[in-house]
């Protein structure tokens, strides 16, 4: 359905859904701003708007929220303040906050150089890992945390994969080992600033150090590749997590709000 | 319907990550533009780091500004 709603210039603003989840405001036939939602694979839509102008950004928002089923979810960086608030104006609130950490890899910085896996524990490198075993434990840990296809209360993308897979790539995997089966996981995306994207031990087993073993690894693995950091996100409620990153002398550096109407 | 953008399109290359969610982009021209990131990348998590080769818009009102709306790989 076509909305009009007066431009900042005077014009008559025309928002429309040109596509199926997506939306221009057209002002005298230009594109001043574009609405997009999309459907992730764990059933969350998310949407999100660009605009050059508050009420470009209002009458899309507006208008994508009458057409589309709730709840709604968008992604903002809480330093940008003005969009922020154009989604608060939109009714969205804050469901979660989860805080970019950047993580030294130094262990003269991390501490984490004598770091070793408790007494019956291994960790394989990534590239290493039995895939079976590995797909076992990653399956084992979302069972335990209530995910599906996603980790819809974890700061982490969730991307499609095929049907019952969660790993897409087992070579950036590292894991715990103990004689019969892995205990913990830890993934670490190879990039220019690489990105740990995944540490999770299984319940029984955690408050052994094995994460910190897994975090020594990796991050040791990363310094004498050359990368003098890398970057984490977590969410704000999980506060071993905070707890563990800090104590290797990671800081907040920024920090993602996701809206919810 | 037209689909004209009200929109200039020009690569950069991020040269300084500020505070408040902007970026520093020098573009092709040598000129360098204050730009935020697209909700559309945001929303699918990709990060912008300095010294990444960005495609940014500008609005023809405000060549001083821009938003980020793709990144190119390397």
């Amino acid at each position: 359905m076509d909305t009009f709603a007066s431009c900042p210039d005077g014009n008559a603003l025309l928002i429309t859904r040109v596509a199926d989840g997506q939306w221009h405001a057209l002002d005298d036939d230009l594109v001043v701003g574009r609405g997009h939602a999309q459907y992730r694979p764990d059933g969350r839509l998310f949407v999100s708007i660009d605009a050059w102008h508050d009420t470009t950004f209002d009458r899309l928002a507006e208008a994508m929220s009458a057409d589309l089923p709730a709840p709604l979810h968008t992604v903002v960086d809480e330093a940008d303040a003005e969009l922020t608030a154009g989604w608060r104006r939109a009714g969205f609130t804050v469901r979660r906050r989860e805080w970019e950490y950047a993580v030294p890899t130094d262990p003269r910085i991390t501490g984490l150089g004598e770091v070793r896996p408790p007494s019956g524990v291994t960790i394989v490198p990534a590239g290493q890992a039995d895939e079976d075993l590995l797909r076992a434990v990653d399956r084992a840990i979302r069972d335990e945390v209530g995910a599906t296809v996603g980790w819809q209360s974890m700061p982490a993308e969730v991307i499609p994969l095929p049907e019952g897979d969660t790993i897409a790539d087992p070579s950036k995997y590292a894991v715990a080992a103990a004689p019969d089966r892995y205990l913990g996981l830890i993934r670490v995306v190879p990039a220019k600033r690489p990105r740990i994207g995944l540490i999770a031990v299984r319940a029984g087993e955690r408050r052994r150090g094995i994460a910190r073993a897994l975090l020594a690894h990796a991050l040791g693995t990363l310094h004498r590749d050359g990368c003098a950091s890398a970057w984490a996100e977590v969410q704000e409620s999980d506060q071993a997590a905070s707890a563990l990153f800090e104590g290797v002398g990671a800081r907040p550096v920024s920090s993602n709000l996701e809206l919810v109407r | 319907m037209t689909k004209n953008k009200n929109v200039i399109e020009v690569e950069g290359r991020v040269v300084e990550c500020l505070r408040s969610a902007m970026f520093t982009v020098e573009l092709e021209n040598g000129h360098r533009v204050l730009a935020h990131v697209s909700g559309k990348i945001r929303k699918n998590y990709i990060r912008i780091m300095l010294e990444d080769r960005v495609l940014v818009e500008l609005p023809p009102y405000d060549l001083t500004r821009g938003r980020i709306v793709f990144r190119y790989r390397n």
